[in-house]
This record gives structure tokens, C-alpha cells and sequence, in this order.
């Protein structure tokens, strides 16, 4: 029986829409992506109004419905930039003031635009779009979707720059000193997002370059109780122990074939100690493909596989607080799936289809599956 | 560059005029009765001994030497006798180091040191007796540098030997890259190959076009230079070259075929240890690697084991304990450049940091600190600096024979408290610290001109003058009246 | 004669306890041991008396050298550049203590250090005096606030400009010379002052100049020709003429000190002399003259010699001492200048700046007599812990 269903759902196009709306389907791949380690061969993912109802292998999947689309090669969840610039069309810096803490991204971003379409071909659903990490404190993070039209969280993280990027000699502050001192001011009388911020109701993201201000920065989460992440923080791994006592999570990269080892073995450290870490892009100024490349090139350098794929999916959804919805397939998560002709972890494999909320998006690069949108 | 006070200039030239005054004694004798003597490197040492010099020349050294009857005598019983430093290679002392040309090698040094500047005193001053002037590392082919005395008005008082060799960089001229210059240098040999060849061509057609362009010139043609001499070159020749009467030879290229054939010392500037193997290459190529010294950079030091092999001496021109920052990791190490030199078997001589606190002594003294035997890091500022300028027979060491050229310190030589007291060149009595102006700035200062009476007339209010000690205001003033009054009255009594 | 190596890591890394011996023991104290003996116990000196053998041994032991103006953090986010007066401002907060001049300055002998805001403010703010090598910040920290900080001279106006055309930062500010630089100090302390009775005049930094001026903080002036220094002195004259407090006064880079010393002794001030030149011309158009040091300790007046942070092994701090011998000093007083002086100074000689039981074990060990130029230092110890180990040096 089974197998005259599957027959007849092989004949249809692969790429017809279904008669119960397009966000509703199953999905068979010849390999599947769950989480973490766990990859299924022959594996199944029921997609119910955008959202999935199963995910798994065959035997467990039960009656697999109408519309079947048949994939030969992988799937996986849709990947998470844990922070990108995308969609800022370049508007992400406020040159004169080094302190708009309310600033937002979401007022900002434009969902549309051409840079998520291309991350959408690289396999990415879910960016976590930051403003530029060059004020001391720019403005909070949103979390969006790939598909042009979803906002996860309109306020994602604060983002402090602890970096002597956001210092500048011709503007208050020019010191780290002056700049801990105004952040530590609004932390005493919080109000507006700092009162969030103080109650853990909304992560920090900490961005901070050289050794000796990832420590100021890991100090600072500790003493005010902060959580989330430090962003860039090459050679983070020397402070890793720190840096786990702290609870803070670290979002890297994005590296290219030249990166520095010490780097790449900082993030393998971290990794070692237990600290998550999830991957990040600089884009539009880098391209996206470096999300994977970044992961790759950790990997070289000695990251956990398993970490690594945690790194592009659930770690940087967690990071971006969004670990419920998005970044594994599992019963109750959105149907933000990816097609793949490979391994996602292998660099030479490239997507091959591409679903947010069920919904079949345009993804150049792709071969056959057009799309309906 | 900060205008030279009006009265330490005045005094550096009073102090060469005293040494011009002192000239005289040169023919005659000299006797120096030292507390200690310190003949030289690895040679025992000789308590309250003399040394006579006649002629300029060390006639006597030894514990029972008598003193001739017509010697002027330094007797300077706690002072130590020690030979002079070497200084194997300076650009300093001159009015620019080097000019804009690539391949130079008819410039000379001897055209733009400047006797008077600073420098020489200083040298003197710090033991250092003797210097090779050479140009700058600027350059591709520098030009010919002068052994010097650093004493006399003139260039020519400070002679003591030129040429003393070719400056060449093998290290990239400013705006050139390694290639660009590796290039260059191969250029200028192979120019002077080619220039060589077609005088011969010319020779053997019967043209007298060199002949007429160097009586246009002006230049010799009598005598050797009228003659033709075969080409003595070790690494390639020029064949019929003996048909060219030597004076007809282009006086730009004559250097560097005195370099190729053997006759000058060259001096090859390696600033970092790819440079060195440029260096070698060149002077192999050209045939004067028996007679190159190269001058290098502590960062050459990596290259120690070409230098080895190369058995070439070298000249460490830069700190000898060189810092460097790993570029991957971020960390600093510390290398102790002469130590390398010397496990690799390599001959080196020591230069000066800057003319003063980290002269020749100061060099010597820290390579004593690094582990250095005592008579190998004197040896680098002496003996061997005098070989590898070929003066070894005649400097380096106190002995009969050589070069009457001793400085007397007030202590141990290599001490931070010992001052250099005494200088005898080639039996000139040049300088005393007890008479050197200069050098009493340098401890003592130079007291502020007038400031209390300036203060007092440009302020108006005695308040404002700075106080003499301990004295209160109202107090300094009544004291200040009561002098002026005493002056007007003294200055009316003189009138009487 | 292998270069001189770092302790890698292994057994001796965490060893603080130690017995070093040497020919001769320089205590610092005015004693000096002939064969003797410093006992090391968990970071602290048990004992210093006669006896040799032990662990470790050399030519001879001094105490760790203190650099009051070691100029690391160099780095202008270190400082606040936004006001001229940032007296409040620490520049501990702005430490990277990952610097490679921290081991530069450890493995030369130079155990504890003074951090400095930079001389481009004219009050920068709050130093900090450290330990070259250790655990952990807090545990390398010696003396938090050791001392308010500022310039007179050219150095503090030279970013600044008169206002003109546009003026689009805060650069267009007073001072923009000597005199408004002065200025700037008297108002900052006159200000201080009428604030203890109008708590409205108060502002950041306020509390800092009020400490200054009742002596519980000392003021550190860096000021190197005598027109400065002479501008510094007075500011304490006139403070305490007109009673308003009484500074403790030192001055950093006292280059010219030598012209007119009796500034410095009739105010009681302690000087910081910079590193020797080699042809006496010196910082901000001074001129230093090579004798210097023994003037001013003839006369009475305290002095600590400084390194700068010199990369350079030659015009390192250890090399002062030397040069300050050559211009007359004793060797005694010269070993003072880097040692017990400058503790008195920052005020942690009960830690550090001598050889004595209960001290801090912070001690150098020399191939030869200290601070001639044909010694070496050839071993560290900073608390106890072994930073350049002599057995790895071929002597």
C-alpha cells in the first residue's frame, strides 16, 4: 500500500504546488540532517501549515500524505547567521553618537531586500541583524527571516562595542574607561532596554577584539549578571574558561582560506571547553557563502564536527534566542528547510531547494525545484 | 636639526685647535707612564709600566722601559692604557650619508665628512681612534670611504688611509625592491663589463675616441697610466684589456674594476639574511669575495651559516642584542646577535650604537654581560676591526711597532664609571678630559643665562624671581637693594 | 650564550618557594651580604642573611627594580580625551595585560611598575602601580590609585587648537599653551577647594583633587624643562599659601631638575628622572644633563630613575643606574633610585623596593655588579614565581 502511495506521489511534478495550500507536504530525503550528530538515511519531515509534525525516519512517520516531494540528496534545518548586516543598505552606522542604546535594526532592515535572496542560496533561513559594532552602544539586534517577509524577534540583543572600533579620538568616549562607565551609568538606573537588559530579559551582544577587552567585556556580563554573547572575539579561546564561568556564548567569524591558525585554534579551544559558539557574517561587506567556510575552516583547526553543524543551526538559533522556532527539525519547529546535492557540512555541496514555513522560496543555485512562492 | 649652540660649536672647534697646536709633537717622543696597561685581547696585563713612542710609532712598552731624556711625559699613574677602538664602519660624520645615484662607486666619502661636527670629537672622546668613514646603506654602488683619524681641521689631517673600499648594498635602496636591486647591482658590473669590452673593440678598430675624451676630461695620461695592463679579474676577464692605457678607463668605472680586480676592499650592506645571500652572489660573480666584508644588520644574523661558509668577516652594525617580534604568535624574543655570530664560526667586529653612552666600550661591555669571554669582545672593537681594515699590523694592540695610538681611562675601560682621560694618536697628545668643554656640558649642564636678573626686570615683582634657598620673599629683596646700593657705591668710588 | 629564555611551562612554573645565593646580596636596606642567602617562602622573603649554596645562584642579588614611568599603555583609548581634567578616571580600567612589555620589562629585572595616563591630558587621571608578571590582574595589582596624574608643558596643548572655522570636536578648546594649560590646573584645584563648601560645585573628579590637596593622594606632575617644573612647584606654593591644601608633590621626567634643584628641595618634592640621553638633549626641548641624579640626591631630594619601556636592551632601566654613575652618583644612592626610592614614592615600600623578611620575593639576579654594562640580568623571580630562570644562561 505504502509503497503504491509513494509510486503514485513520485509521479507527480515535484514541484507542483498542493491542493491543501503550499506550506503543507512531506518531505523524503535521501539523507537527513536532525541535530547535532543525528543523520537519518531515508529519513521523513511532515510539514503541516508551516510548521513540522514529524521529523525522522521512515519507519516512524506513519501515513506520509498527498503531497510527497522526493529529494535524492539531503536535508537539513534552514542555517542561522547568528549576526549579519544584511538588509541595512548600509544605514547600520550612526557616525556622530556613539551612545543611541534605543536605536533599532528592525526600523531599519529592509526584509526584502536583494542580500537575504542570497542567503537564501546559501542555505541560510533565519540572520540575526545587527547595526555596526563601531558605537559604543548602536542599537538592538532583530531576527529575521530569509524569506522577505518574516520577523522572528523585532528586538533580538543589545549590542555594546567594547572594541577600540567604537572608541574615536574626536568623540565622547574616547576611553574604555569612560565607555564601561556609561554603560555601568545605565546599568545602575536602568531604564527603557536597559532594564531588560539588567533583568536578563534581553541578551547583550558584546562585541570586542583584542584580548584585554574581551576580558573587560566577559568582566562587565559577570559583575551585571548579562547574558549572551561576545561577537568577533578572535583568540577568545585563550579566556575560555572565563568565558564559560560567565555563561556567555560566543558568535565567530566570519573566516576565510587565510585565516590566522591561532584564530581558528582560539575557536577549537572554545569549543573544548565547552563554550557554545555559533558562526556569523559580516554581509553585505562579506559573502555569505563564508557562513559554511567559517565552520569549515574551525573544523580544520580541530572544532567538534558535531559543534560545528550546532554552530550554523541550533547554538546560533539559541544565541539568537530563537531556539524554539527555528534551527533543528523537530515536531513544533517552522518548516525552515533546506535541500542539499551533500552534506551541508561538506564545503562542495551546494542547495538545491529551500523552505521558510513550508514554503517553497526562490534560491539560485538550485537545480529544477522553480518554486512557488 | 636643531641649531648648534653658538658656544659649544665655538668650543668644538677651540678643541681641534688645541689638537692642531699639539701636531708638532708628532716627530718627537712621547712617553706614557700608566698605572695599568692593557696591551690588547688575551695579553697579559702590566702594572705601572711605560710605554715610549717615537715617530708616532710604539718604540718601548714594558715595566722597565726608561723614558728618553727628550720625551714629553703623560705620567698618569691611576690611569689604564688601553689600544684604541676601531671603529670598522661609520656613515656617521659627514654631511649626508648618500646621494640620490644608484651606482656611484667614484664618490668618495672624503668630499663631505665634516671635520668639526660633533662626531669626531666624540669618538675621541669615547676611545674610538680610529674610523672608516663609509656612506650610507642607501644606495646600490655608495663610493669610496676613508680610514680617519678624528683629529685635525681638515679632511686631509684626518687621513690615514683612502680609499679604504666601495660601499655596496645588497639591501633595497629606498623605493626599490630585493629584485630591483639584485638587478641593479648586477647591472653595474655587467655596464662595466661591457664598458671595458668595447674600449678593447675601439682599441682593435683604431679609434682614438677614449684617448681624445680623456684629454677632454682633463684626466692623466702619463706615466702608469699611460700603459695597458691585462685584466687581473679572479670571476671574469676582459681580454686585450692590456691594449687600453689604463688612464683612458673611464674614471666612473675605474672603482669598480679596482673592486673586480681585486684591489679594493669592498664593504656589502645586508640589512636581512636574503640580502646576505645577494651579497655573496654579487661579489662571487665579480671576483672580489676574498676581499668583501659585509656589513650587516643584527636581523642578518639567520644567515650566519652562509656567512660561515662563505668565510667572509663581518661587521655588526646594530644592537647587538636584537628584539624581534614573532609575527605569528605575538611574542618577543631576545637574540644576542654577536653569540649566533660566534657559534656559527663567524669573524665579526662591533659597531658603534651612537657616538657616546653606546660607543665601541659599551658594545664590548655587553657582550661581556651576554657570556662573552672578556678577550673576544675586546678583540671585536680592536684587533679585529684593525684586520679587517687592514691595519692590523700597524692597530688594534698596544706593541712595538704599531701605531702610538693609546687611550688612558680613569678605570676599568669597559666600567660604566670609567671616563676616557687621556688620548695619544700616533704620538700626538689629543685630548684631555680635564680640559674638554664639551664634555662638561654633557655631565654638568649649562647654567640657565642670567635667569634671576632676567626674571626680576621682565616680572617686575621680586616675588616672582625664583628665591635663593631658603630665603623669603621681602628678605630677597631688601637683600637686593641693599647689594644694588652697595654696587652704585663701589662703582662711584672707582669714578674718584 | 643562549638568549635568555622565558620559564617555559613545567616544573618550575608554580614553584614560589626558593633559596638564592650569590658573591654579594644587595639588601637595599644600606647592607650589603657578602656570600649570602635570600630565603623565598610562597612569594615572600623569609629570611636574607649569610650562606650560599641553594637553588639558584649568581654574581649578585638586588631587589626587584621599580619603573614609576614604565609607559606601558601608550594607547590613546586609554585615555578620556573628551575633557582636559579627568581626575576620576583610572587608568587601570584600560591595562592590556596581555602587552608583550609586560615580559620585556620582567625579564630586563623590572619587577613592579607605575602606569601613567598619558601626558596629552592635563589631569589624565588615576595611576596604577602593577607587577610585571603574575597570575591574575588582581593579584599583579599592587597599589590601586597610587597617584593623580598630569602634564605641564607642551604636551598637554598639542592636540587642542583655538577655535576657528568650523569646529566640529571637542578640540577646540583651552589650552592651547603653556599658560592655559596652567590654568587649567589652578581652576581644577581652586574649584576643588570651594566645593567642600558648596557641594554644587562638585562634579566627576572633584573628590580626586580634594584627596590631592589633603596630601592623601599623591600628585604626580610630569615636567621636564625647569620652566615646568618651576610652574609645578609654585602650583603647590601657592595651594598652601592660600591654604587651601597641601600637596605631595612628585615630578615625572625632572630632565632639567639640575637647573635650579632648590625648587624641589625647599617644596619637598620627589623627582622621576627619565631614561639618560646620549647627548643630554631630552624630552620636550630639555636638557638633561648627565650628573643630575647625584645633584639632586646631594641635596636631599628623593629620586627614582625610569626606563620608559625602552625596546631597546641597551636603554633599558636596568642600564640607568649606570649612566647616573658615570654623571657621579654612588652606587648605593644609585641602586636606591631603583629600588626602595620609588616604593617610598608610590607608597608600597611595605611590599616591595628592598631585601627583608615579610617583603614581596621580587628579586634580580646579575651575572656581575648591577648596572654595569658587563652584567646581565640573567634571573627574575616576581612573588617568588621564577620569570627568566639563570640556569638556562651559559655562564
Amino acid at each position: 500500500m505504502l509503497s503504491f502511495l509513494l509510486a503514485a506521489a513520485a509521479l507527480a511534478p515535484a514541484n507542483a504546488p498542493t491542493a491543501h495550500g503550499a506550506d503543507t507536504f512531506t518531505l523524503k530525503a535521501a539523507h537527513l540532517r536532525l541535530y547535532g550528530n543525528k543523520v537519518v538515511d531515508g529519513g521523513v519531515v511532515k510539514v503541516e501549515q508551516g510548521k513540522v509534525t514529524y521529523a525522522g525516519d521512515a519507519k516512524g512517520a506513519g501515513e506520509l500524505g498527498p503531497d510527497v516531494i522526493v529529494h535524492e540528496g539531503w536535508a537539513s534545518a534552514g542555517l542561522v547567521a547568528a549576526r549579519t548586516w544584511s538588509g541595512l543598505g548600509g544605514e547600520g552606522l550612526e557616525p556622530k553618537r556613539a551612545f543611541t542604546a534605543e536605536a533599532r535594526a528592525a526600523d531599519v532592515v529592509k526584509l526584502g531586500h536583494a542580500d537575504f535572496a542570497r542567503a537564501r542560496a546559501e542555505g541560510i533561513t533565519t540572520m540575526v541583524v545587527a547595526l555596526s559594532p563601531a558605537n559604543v552602544a548602536s542599537g538592538i539586534t532583530t531576527v529575521v527571516k530569509t524569506d522577505g517577509a518574516t520577523t522572528l524577534a523585532r528586538d533580538g540583543h543589545l549590542q555594546l562595542g567594547l572594541s577600540s572600533q567604537a572608541l574615536r579620538t574626536n568623540r565622547f568616549p574616547t576611553s574604555y574607561t569612560a565607555a564601561i562607565e556609561l554603560i555601568e551609568a545605565e546599568l545602575a538606573k536602568p531604564t527603557g532596554v536597559w532594564e531588560r537588559v539588567r533583568g536578563g530579559k534581553l541578551p547583550v551582544y558584546l562585541d570586542a577584539l583584542s584580548r584585554d577587552e574581551i576580558q573587560r567585556a566577559v568582566a562587565l556580563a559577570s559583575e551585571h549578571r548579562l547574558t549572551g554573547a561576545l561577537l568577533r572575539a578572535p583568540l577568545a579561546g585563550e579566556l575560555a574558561g572565563d568565558i564559560k564561568k560567565a555563561g556567555l556564548a560566543v558568535v565567530v567569524g566570519p573566516f576565510g582560506p587565510g585565516e590566522e591558525a591561532r584564530v581558528l585554534a582560539s575557536v577549537a579551544a572554545l569549543g573544548r571547553e565547552r563554550v557554545p559558539v555559533a558562526f556569523g557574517l559580516e554581509s553585505p561587506a562579506s559573502p555569505e557563502a563564508l557562513l559554511r567556510v567559517s565552520a569549515a575552516m574551525c573544523m580544520r583547526a580541530g572544532l567538534d564536527p558535531v559543534q560545528a553543524w550546532e554552530g550554523l543551526t541550533t547554538t546560533a538559533a539559541a544565541v539568537a534566542g530563537v531556539g524554539a522556532r527555528v534551527g533543528k527539525l523537530a515536531a513544533g519547529c517552522d518548516a525552515d528547510i533546506v535541500l542539499w546535492n551533500g552534506d551541508p557540512l561538506q564545503l562542495a555541496s551546494k542547495v538545491e531547494g529551500v523552505f521558510i514555513g513550508g514554503v517553497q522560496h526562490e534560491s539560485k543555485g538550485g537545480a529544477g525545484h522553480g518554486g512557488a512562492h | 636639526m636643531k641649531m648648534l649652540h653658538t658656544t659649544t660649536r665655538a668650543a668644538a672647534i677651540a678643541l681641534s685647535a688645541c689638537l692642531l697646536a699639539s701636531a708638532a709633537a708628532a716627530d718627537g717622543k712621547l712617553a706614557i707612564k700608566a698605572g695599568r696597561v692593557l696591551p690588547g685581547p688575551g695579553m697579559p696585563e702590566l702594572e705601572k709600566a711605560t710605554i715610549v713612542i717615537e715617530n708616532g710609532r710604539i718604540a718601548a712598552i714594558g715595566k722597565d722601559v726608561k723614558v728618553p731624556w727628550d720625551a714629553v711625559v703623560i705620567d698618569a699613574p691611576s690611569l689604564v692604557a688601553i689600544p684604541g677602538y676601531v671603529e670598522a664602519h661609520s656613515a656617521r660624520g659627514m654631511d649626508r650619508p648618500n646621494e640620490n645615484l644608484d651606482v656611484a662607486p667614484f664618490l668618495s666619502v672624503r668630499d663631505s665628512i665634516d671635520p668639526v661636527g660633533f662626531y669626531f670629537e666624540d669618538s675621541l672622546r669615547w676611545g674610538v681612534t680610529t674610523i672608516n668613514i663609509q656612506q650610507g646603506n642607501n644606495c646600490v654602488v655608495a663610493g669610496q670611504g676613508v680610514i680617519v683619524r678624528p683629529i685635525g681641521l681638515t679632511v686631509d689631517e684626518m687621513i690615514v688611509r683612502t680609499p679604504s673600499g666601495v660601499k655596496l648594498s645588497a639591501s633595497p635602496k629606498m623605493g626599490f625592491s630585493a629584485a630591483t636591486q639584485a638587478q641593479a647591482l648586477r647591472r653595474a658590473f655587467g655596464d662595466l663589463r661591457r664598458a671595458l669590452e668595447q674600449l678593447v673593440a675601439e682599441k682593435k678598430e683604431g679609434s682614438d675616441r677614449a684617448r681624445r675624451e680623456a684629454l677632454y676630461q682633463g684626466r692623466d695620461l702619463e706615466g702608469e697610466n699611460a700603459k695597458g695592463k691585462a685584466m687581473e679579474g679572479a670571476a671574469w676577464k676582459v681580454t686585450g684589456l692590456e691594449l687600453v692605457p689604463r688612464g683612458e678607463i673611464d674614471e666612473k668605472l675605474v672603482p669598480l674594476l679596482a673592486l673586480v680586480e681585486g684591489k679594493l676592499p669592498a664593504f656589502f650592506y645586508c640589512g636581512r639574511p636574503m640580502d646576505v645571500h645577494t651579497a655573496l652572489d654579487i661579489a662571487k660573480e665579480n671576483g672580489f669575495l676574498a676581499k668583501t666584508t659585509l656589513v650587516i644588520a643584527p636581523a642578518a644574523y639567520k644567515a650566519a651559516g652562509a656567512i660561515a661558509a662563505a668565510k667572509v668577516a663581518v661587521i655588526l652594525d646594530g644592537a647587538a642584542v636584537y628584539v624581534e617580534t614573532d609575527p605569528l604568535t605575538g611574542e618577543e624574543r631576545e637574540v644576542f646577535v654577536p653569540g649566533e655570530l660566534k657559534q656559527a664560526g663567524v669573524r665579526f667586529a662591533l659597531a658603534s650604537a651612537n657616538p657616546t653612552t653606546e660607543s665601541l666600550w659599551f658594545q664590548a661591555a655587553q657582550c661581556v654581560g651576554r657570556g662573552m669571554p672578556r678577550a673576544e669582545a675586546v678583540a671585536a672593537v680592536t684587533t679585529i676591526p684593525a684586520e679587517i681594515l687592514g691595519l692590523g699590523k700597524q692597530l688594534g694592540t698596544l706593541e712595538v711597532g704599531k701605531f702610538g695610538t693609546v687611550v688612558l681611562c680613569s678605570g676599568d675601560p669597559l666600567s660604566v664609571t670609567s671616563w676616557v682621560e687621556r688620548v695619544v694618536v700616533e704620538g700626538r697628545d689629543v685630548y684631555d678630559r680635564s680640559k674638554d668643554v664639551r664634555v662638561k656640558h654633557l655631565i654638568g649642564g649649562q647654567a640657565p643665562a642670567n635667569t634671576q636678573a632676567m626674571g626680576a626686570s621682565l616680572l617686575g615683582d621680586p616675588r616672582k624671581v625664583v628665591c635663593c634657598e631658603g630665603e623669603d620673599p621681602e628678605e630677597h629683596a631688601k637683600h637686593e637693594a641693599e647689594e644694588r646700593a652697595k654696587k652704585d657705591k663701589g662703582e662711584a668710588e672707582d669714578d674718584k | 650564550m643562549a638568549a635568555a629564555t622565558l620559564v617555559a611551562a613545567g616544573e618550575s612554573k608554580d614553584q614560589t618557594s626558593w633559596t638564592v645565593s650569590a658573591e654579594r646580596v644587595y639588601t637595599a636596606t644600606g647592607k650589603v651580604i657578602e656570600e649570602g642567602r635570600v630565603t623565598v617562602e610562597d612569594g615572600k622573603i623569609r629570611s636574607v642573611s649569610k650562606g650560599g649554596g641553594g637553588d639558584l645562584t649568581c654574581h649578585a642579588i638586588t631587589p626587584g627594580l621599580i619603573d614609576l614611568s614604565v609607559r606601558i599603555e601608550r594607547d590613546l583609548s586609554s585615555i578620556e580625551q573628551s575633557r582636559e581634567i579627568t581626575p576620576e578616571k583610572r587608568v587601570a580600567d584600560a591595562l592590556d595585560w596581555f602587552d608583550e612589555a609586560w615580559k620585556r620589562e620582567a625579564r630586563s629585572g623590572v619587577t613592579s611598575v607605575m602606569i601613567n595616563p598619558l601626558e596629552r591630558q592635563v589631569v589624565g587621571g588615576l595611576s596604577v602601580v602593577v607587577k610585571t608578571a603574575g597570575e591574575s590582574a588582581q593579584q599583579r595589582t599592587v597599589k590601586a590609585d597610587s597617584a593623580l596624574y598630569g602634564a605641564i608643558g607642551s604636551a598637554p596643548s598639542q592636540s587642542n587648537h583655538a577655535a576657528f572655522g568650523r569646529p566640529d570636536d571637542f578640540y577646540s578648546r583651552r589650552p592651547t599653551t603653556r599658560m592655559g594649560v596652567e590654568w587649567e590646573w589652578r581652576k581644577a584645584f581652586f574649584d576643588a577647594a570651594l566645593a567642600r563648601e558648596d557641594k554644587n560645585l562638585a562634579g566627576p573628579g572633584t573628590l580626586e583633587l580634594q584627596k590631592a590637596l589633603a596630601g592623601d593622594l599623591p600628585l604626580c606632575i610630569q615636567a621636564w624643562t625647569t620652566q615646568d617644573i618651576r610652574t609645578a612647584v609654585f602650583l603647590k606654593e601657592e595651594l598652601a599659601r592660600e591654604g587651601l591644601g597641601k600637596l605631595r608633590l612628585v615630578v615625572d621626567a625632572a630632565a632639567e631638575a639640575w637647573k635650579e634643584p632648590e625648587l624641589l628641595v625647599r617644596s619637598a618634592t620627589a623627582a622621576i628622572l627619565p631614561p639618560f640621553s646620549a647627548i643630554g638633549r631630552s624630552g620636550d626641548g630639555s636638557f638633561f644633563a648627565l650628573d643630575t641624579a647625584k645633584v639632586l640626591a646631594e641635596r636631599g631630594v628623593t629620586i627614582a630613575l625610569s626606563g620608559h619601556g625602552a625596546r631597546a636592551a641597551s636603554e633599558r632601566l636596568c642600564y640607568q643606574p649606570g649612566h647616573a654613575m658615570r654623571g657621579g652618583l654612588a652606587f648605593d644612592a644609585a641602586l636606591a633610585a631603583v629600588t626602595i626610592n620609588p616604593a617610598r614614592i608610590a607608597g608600597i615600600d611595605k611590599r616591595v623596593g628592598s631585601l627583608e623578611a615579610g617583603k614581596d620575593a621580587d628579586l634580580v639576579l646579575w651575572s656581575g655588579p648591577p648596572f654595569e654594562a658587563t652584567s646581565a640580568v640573567i634571573g627574575v623571580l616576581v612573588d617568588g614565581r621564577l620569570i627568566l630562570d639563570p640556569r638556562t644562561q651559559n655562564k
